[in-house]
C-alpha cells in the first residue's frame, strides 16, 4: 500500500473515531430522564439495579444523579422508562456505527 | 409552574449576536416548545424576532475579550441578574449561541434541583481543547446553560455571583484564575465554590457539546450545523451545541 492510501486510511479512521465519540456523547445526553422529580441516567447500571430491586421489594430507594435518595413506588413504570430511553439512544448509536462500518 | 427560556443578546460594534439569537429562539420554540424571553438593549431589540417577551436593560459596556489576536467588546455583565430578569418560576438560561436540537433539557426541568449547570464539556472536534486545569485552582463550570428555579438557594447563588462580579479581581487572585477579563463561567464557578463545594449538587450529568473557536461553521439551520476544522468537514444533528465561532453568525 502506498503512503497516499495509508494517509487516506488514517484520515478515515480519525473521522470514524470522531463520529463515534460524538454519537456516544449524544446517546449519553439522551439517557437523562426525570422520574418523581429526580433525574437519572438510563444506563446499564441503573437498569440492572432497578430490575434487581423490583424483584425483591415493592418499594425501594435509589440515588439520583445528585446522590439524593428517591423512593420508587412504581418500579414497573420506572423500569419501562429507563429501558425505553436507553434503547432509543443506543438504537441511534447502533445505526451510526453500521453506517461507519459500511464506509470501511 | 411556569417554565421558559431566558436569553441575553447584545450586539457589539464588532459582532452582531442577534442572528444567532434569532436562530436560538426558533430552535427553542421548535424543540422545547417553551416561551422565550430575551434580555437586550435598545440598539439590539429591533432585530429580535419571535421572542415572547423582551426585557430592556442599559447594559454595561466595560468588558473586553481577545478574539483572534484583537481585543473586542464583550457585553456579558448582565447575566448575574438573570434571577430578577426571568419571568418564569423555572428558567433555562441560555447563551444566544447555544443551539438546541433536542428536547433533552425538558427532562432536566422536570427534576427537583433548584440550580444546575454543566461542569464538563465535549469537544465535537475530538481534540479535548477545553481541558485547561492550570487556568484555575477550582473546578470549571460552564454558565452557557443554567437551569434554575425561583427558590432561596438559586437566589443566593445569583447574589453570590453578583458579589464575585463586584470584586472580580480579588476572587481571581484568591482562586488563581488566569483570565483577567470578566467571564461568567469563572464567576459562577467561584460563587458555587463559596456556597457549596459539593459539585454533585448542581452538576448536570451530561457533557455540554462545544464547537471550538477554530471550527468554522459553514451552515447552521433548523436541521443541524455543518462545520469545518483543519482539513475535516463534519455535521452535528440531534445534538445541542454551543458554537464558539462568533463569525458563524454571518452564515446563519
Amino acid at each position: 500500500m502506498d503512503i497516499q492510501s495509508i494517509r487516506q486510511r488514517a484520515d478515515l479512521s480519525f473521522d470514524t473515531a470522531v463520529a463515534k465519540r460524538n454519537a456516544l456523547e449524544r446517546a449519553r445526553s439522551r439517557q437523562l430522564v426525570a422520574h418523581n422529580d429526580h433525574l437519572f441516567m438510563a444506563d446499564a447500571t441503573m437498569i440492572n439495579l432497578v430490575h434487581v430491586l423490583k424483584q425483591r421489594l415493592a418499594v425501594f430507594f435509589v440515588l439520583d444523579i445528585n446522590n439524593n435518595p428517591c423512593e420508587i413506588k412504581d418500579a414497573e413504570v420506572f423500569l419501562q422508562l429507563l429501558v425505553q430511553r436507553n434503547q432509543e439512544s443506543l438504537n441511534q448509536y447502533h445505526q451510526l456505527c453500521e453506517q461507519l462500518k459500511r464506509r470501511g | 409552574m411556569s417554565a421558559g427560556v431566558l436569553i441575553y443578546c447584545f450586539d457589539t460594534p464588532h459582532v452582531l449576536y442577534h442572528p444567532m439569537a434569532n436562530l436560538c429562539i426558533d430552535l427553542v420554540r421548535l424543540n422545547l416548545k417553551l416561551p422565550v424571553t430575551v434580555v437586550t438593549n435598545k440598539d439590539t431589540m429591533p432585530f429580535i424576532q419571535n421572542a415572547d417577551g423582551c426585557v430592556l436593560v442599559n447594559n454595561q459596556k466595560t468588558n473586553y475579550r481577545h478574539h483572534k489576536q484583537t481585543l473586542v467588546p464583550w457585553y456579558n455583565q448582565e447575566r448575574s441578574s438573570a434571577y430578577e430578569h426571568s419571568p418564569y418560576s423555572t428558567t433555562i438560561l441560555l447563551d444566544a449561541d447555544y443551539l438546541v436540537y433536542t428536547d433533552n433539557l425538558l427532562q432536566v426541568i422536570k427534576g427537583a434541583s433548584d440550580f444546575m449547570l454543566h461542569d464538563r464539556v465535549h469537544d465535537l472536534t475530538n481534540r479535548n481543547i477545553f481541558n485547561y486545569p492550570t487556568k484555575s485552582m477550582i473546578p470549571m463550570v460552564w454558565a452557557t446553560v443554567v437551569i434554575f428555579r425561583k427558590t432561596a438557594l438559586a437566589q443566593n447563588i445569583f447574589s453570590m455571583v453578583k458579589h464575585v462580579q463586584q470584586h472580580y479581581d480579588y476572587f481571581c487572585n484568591l482562586y488563581r484564575i488566569d483570565f483577567v477579563n470578566f467571564r461568567n463561567d469563572y464567576a459562577f464557578a467561584m460563587a458555587l465554590n463559596q456556597l457549596s463545594p459539593d459539585r454533585s449538587l448542581y452538576s448536570l450529568p451530561t457533557a455540554m457539546n462545544m464547537l471550538p473557536m477554530d471550527a468554522k461553521v459553514l451552515k447552521a439551520d433548523h436541521n443541524g450545523i455543518i462545520f469545518s476544522y483543519e482539513k475535516f468537514i463534519n455535521l452535528v444533528t440531534a445534538q445541542d451545541t454551543h458554537v464558539l465561532d462568533k463569525e458563524a453568525i454571518k452564515n446563519v
